[in-house]
């Protein structure tokens, strides 16, 4: 497949992906603070197609769940009450986007409530909180690298351009910054902040931090190129005519930058989602009762969670077709750029 | 009357290693002088490394010399500070060799020939588009090339865009480093009858940087032979052409397969 | 020797470095920390003016951190307020776990990339490489969270392998080898979840490096000299794709450290990393900045040895060490 397809390809996947984590609201039956105290870990409630007497219905339907006789936490199927799935669903409002007000869902069942994942300890649907969740945990990723591209884009080009002493000391930190395991670094960064904040503050703090930590990678690179290209002529002539460095920077030598940066975002994206469920998942970046796709996985540390309530462990998995989706466009991307190289050493790791 | 451009004993002096007080320095330049008066074009010849390009930074200011003058119409290039320097570089421009490195090759033509116009903030838009296509009918490039990239032209076409650059600012002197040496044999002829042609009509002053004794032989006025970093021999084309002193002058036109010397008859191209 | 002393020079810059970025981090952060410890009640207030005194916070930012360097180099770490204790005990008992977490870690996982690396280039583009690749770009595209997590369930279901601690109640009862296997029990899970962790990159870097050599003509010779096929992967294809992997290892240190701090804290194995992390959540300063600081040591001593075998293996950088 031609380079540019398989770019294209893979950014609509991407872009699929990014749209049903936006559009939450819709594709999410519930709201994800509502609580439903009477049903605590329920666990995934199956679609049927074909009933317990063996006939096959048209319209998908699910059968409630109710406790078992004799335990308090064992759940069957209900199968005297079948109660079809309807799809285009009026329910709770929400806001589309942020701001566009809707009532509209993909799915859900009059009545009574349809959990296809499952819930928690709070009765939420996990269904609906995974697509919210996805929102945070894939907005901290985003911001934060750009937070990182637009500092080593900075920092790059100033040593770079200015060379000399400048250059020197900013590769040394950023030598420093780039042996440094990132885990570390993040943490070190995070202990230092100020730990009970609001969750937007919180928010805030976690893509600032994750932003400072891989600023040095997309400086060194940027640096790179920005050495070669000051010493091509048309930066010469432009000097020629009179033109400022700051002339030069922006017109001639940033658009140079543009193919580098690009692929560090889509290598950078994801790692820094991932960071993001790191901080969050041990109790350092957001908080309840906003969701992001790390708390959510919280809840796997207390121990009979971990044993009894397996699709608790499904937020992880939410996570595996966005890398998959960004490493084949950091692929096409790479390939793009550098047809013959087999490896590119400093394309996966997360450092 | 004075000459457009005087030089007087130019030395530029490189580090050769990263740091700047490093003892190995590199002199590309070692103590040059020259001149050339309005409307004329003075060829300076010399092989690669022997601080031709050097030269021609440092009367473009675009390199500061180590020491020694540069003097533009009485004025000491050189000595002015940034600013004033500004002032002064449209008189000078500059024609690199390779165009596929002089122009960025993801700007169109139009953007190209109206960027000095840019730089220097004058002209609203719709003007400078104007007077860009003038620049090319100048030059000869079709106008409806004006919305190509640069990478999508021909060789020929590539070093038309950068001299119609470099007319942009109405320069007094133009200073041609190895302008021709990256075309072909036919090209270049129509490149460098362009260039004569310009010369005559726009009154313009060149300085033509080449190691090709056959195009300075058509080109210049004058020539100056230059080796490691000295002006070894200058003096009026045909005399230098019909009886070249220094050896390093012998070896250049010896080394030039289509300029054949034969007494009394130079026979070239 | 002198290019050993350059690499040593570097580590200890880098030591350097990190000592005083941790120290700036927690110097610079808005309000005293002695302040707050003065509300946290389980410090009695004659601890707290103890240690203002003897950290003197009213001094100077240069000064504090040439005492705290001092205090440092004479291996005094700090006082942990949670543990009631200085920090140094504290963090080498941890740091023993995580060592021998990480070093065995580090052995599998090359033990076993080496030979499927190699076995993998020696077939390239042929079914058995494809299905290897296919293999480790999805391994790839699962990350170490989502991995250790999902083995954590699967052990917990079906109860084959403890989760957590290192050792089970009644350990010290134990004879010896059956010590040694509760310990290897308890380190099954945290070692494969690392190993999966760096398994794929290590392979594919293996095969890439192992790849371009076998084009390489000194091999076609060797071949053609009638070298059996396992000698010629092994004794010499890989010998010259060593110094990229070398190389990586080096590298890949850094990320092994990274790791191991996620999976000690999911797994609940009783390394340096659920100490750091408590230590954050509890504010406990010098556990932190010590725990901090003695990853980097790790970290630079695993560099330094990357150099050691990288100036061992490849005799161009001792000539060119030496013609310096």
């Amino acid at each position: 497949m031609t380079q540019p397809r398989k770019f294209a390809r893979w950014l609509i996947v991407l872009l699929m992906l990014h749209g049903i984590v936006a559009a939450a609201g819709f594709f999410a039956p519930y709201d994800p603070v509502e609580q439903d105290r009477e049903r605590p870990y329920l666990p995934p409630m199956r679609v049927h197609l074909m009933d317990a007497r063996g006939h096959l219905h048209l319209r998908p339907f699910f059968y409630p769940l109710r406790l078992r006789a004799g335990s308090f936490d064992q759940y069957e199927e209900d199968t005297a009450t079948a109660v079809p799935l309807r799809f285009f669903e009026r329910a709770a409002a929400y806001h589309l986007f942020g701001f566009v007000p809707s009532h509209l869902h993909l799915f859900g069942a009059s009545g009574t409530r349809i959990y296809l994942l499952g819930t928690d300890t709070y009765g939420r649907d996990q269904l609906s909180r995974i697509l919210y969740g996805g929102q945070v945990s894939l907005l901290a990723g985003l911001l934060g690298a750009g937070v990182t591209l637009f500092l080593g884009a900075l920092i790059g080009m100033a040593a770079g351009y200015f060379g000399g002493w400048r250059d020197d000391l900013l590769m040394r930190i950023a030598e420093l910054f780039l042996a440094l395991p990132w885990l570390y670094l993040l943490f070190a960064l995070r202990a230092f902040l100020p730990l009970a904040v609001s969750p937007l503050e919180a928010f805030l703090l976690v893509v600032i931090v994750i932003g400072m930590v891989g600023w040095a990678r997309p400086a060194r690179l940027v640096r790179g190129v920005v050495l070669s290209v000051k010493e091509r002529d048309f930066v010469r002539a432009a000097r020629g005519f009179g033109a400022s460095d700051v002339y030069l920077l922006r017109r001639h030598i940033l658009p140079e930058t543009a193919s580098v940066l690009l692929t560090q975002a889509a290598i950078l994206v994801p790692q820094f989602v991932l960071a993001e469920m790191t901080l969050s998942f041990l109790g350092l970046g957001v908080p309840e009762p906003m969701s992001s796709w790390g708390n959510l996985l919280a809840a796997l540390q207390q121990y009979n969670v971990l044993v009894s309530y397996w699709w608790m462990y499904l937020p992880a998995l939410a996570i595996v077709p966005f890398f998959l989706g960004y490493l084949g466009l950091a692929s096409a991307l790479q390939q793009r750029t550098s047809p013959y190289k087999i490896e590119e050493k400093s394309s996966w790791s997360p450092s | 009357m004075q000459p457009l451009l005087r030089v007087e004993n130019l030395v530029k002096l490189y580090a050769a290693g990263r740091s700047a007080s490093s003892k190995d320095k590199l002199t590309a330049l070692d103590g040059v002088s020259l001149s050339i008066p309005s409307g004329e074009t003075l060829a300076l010849v010399g092989e690669s490394g022997s601080g031709k390009s050097t030269l021609a930074l440092c009367i473009a200011c675009l390199e500061p010399p180590t020491s020694g003058s540069v003097w533009f119409e009485g004025i000491d290039a050189a000595a002015l500070g940034e600013n004033q320097q500004c002032l002064l570089r449209p008189q000078i421009q500059l024609v690199f060799q390779d165009p596929a490195s002089s122009l960025n090759p993801r700007w169109t033509a139009l953007d190209i020939v109206s960027e000095p116009f840019l730089v220097q903030g004058r002209f609203t838009k719709p003007d400078r588009a104007v007077r860009a296509l003038q620049l090319l009918d100048l030059v000869a490039i079709p106008r409806k090339m004006a919305a190509r990239r640069a990478d999508e032209l021909s060789g020929g076409q590539k070093q038309r865009l950068a001299i119609a650059r470099a007319l942009a600012l109405e320069p007094k002197l133009l200073i041609l480093d190895e302008a021709l040496s990256a075309l072909d044999c036919s090209v270049q002829a129509q490149i460098s009858n362009l260039l004569l042609d310009l010369q005559s009509s726009l009154g313009l002053t060149y300085l033509f940087i080449t190691h090709d004794f056959a195009i300075a032989a058509h080109m210049a006025d004058q020539i100056a032979v230059m080796y490691q970093g000295r002006i070894v021999e200058s003096g009026p084309s045909e005399k230098i052409l019909s009886s070249p002193n220094h050896e390093a002058t012998r070896s250049l036109m010896a080394a030039t397969p289509r300029f054949i010397e034969t007494p009394g008859v130079l026979v070239h191209f | 020797m002198r290019y050993f002393i350059r690499r040593a020079l570097h580590a200890v810059f880098l030591l350097f470095g990190v000592s005083l970025l941790t120290f700036l981090f927690s110097a610079l952060t808005p309000g005293n920390y002695f302040d707050e410890m003065r509300l946290n009640p389980q410090i009695s207030p004659d601890t707290v003016a103890a240690l203002r005194s003897q950290y003197q916070l009213d001094r100077p930012l240069p000064v504090r951190y040439a005492h705290w360097l001092n205090a440092v180099v004479h291996g005094q770490l700090g006082f942990s307020f949670t543990y009631n204790g200085p920090v140094a005990p504290l963090l080498w008992a941890r740091a023993r776990n995580t060592l021998l977490l990480t070093i065995t870690a580090t052995l599998l996982a090359w033990l076993v990339a080496l030979p499927l690396g190699v076995w993998s280039a020696a077939r390239f583009g042929r079914a058995p490489d494809r299905v290897l690749s296919w293999t480790t770009a999805t391994l790839l595209v699962v990350p170490d969270l989502v991995l250790a997590l999902g083995l954590l369930i699967l052990a917990v279901r079906t109860g084959w392998f403890p989760t957590g601690g290192l050792v089970s109640v009644g350990f010290d009862e134990l004879s010896v080898s059956h010590k040694l296997r509760d310990i290897a029990l308890h380190m099954t899970l945290p070692v494969v979840s690392l190993v999966l962790a760096t398994l794929p990159m290590l392979v594919r870097h293996v095969r890439a490096s192992v790849a371009d050599v076998l084009d390489a003509p000194f091999l076609r010779a060797a071949a053609g000299h009638g070298i059996p096929q396992r000698k010629l992967l092994y004794r010499y294809a890989l010998r010259a794709a060593a110094n990229p992997l070398i190389s990586l290892f080096g590298f890949s240190v850094g990320t092994l450290l990274s790791g191991s701090l996620l999976v000690e804290v999911v797994m609940s194995w009783p390394g340096l990393g659920p100490l750091l992390l408590e230590s954050i959540l509890a504010r406990d300063l010098y556990v932190v900045i010590g725990g901090v600081l003695l990853s980097m040591l790790f970290l630079v001593g695993g560099n330094l040895f990357a150099d050691i075998l990288l100036y061992l293996a490849d005799p161009r950088i001792r000539t060119a060490a030496s013609a310096k």
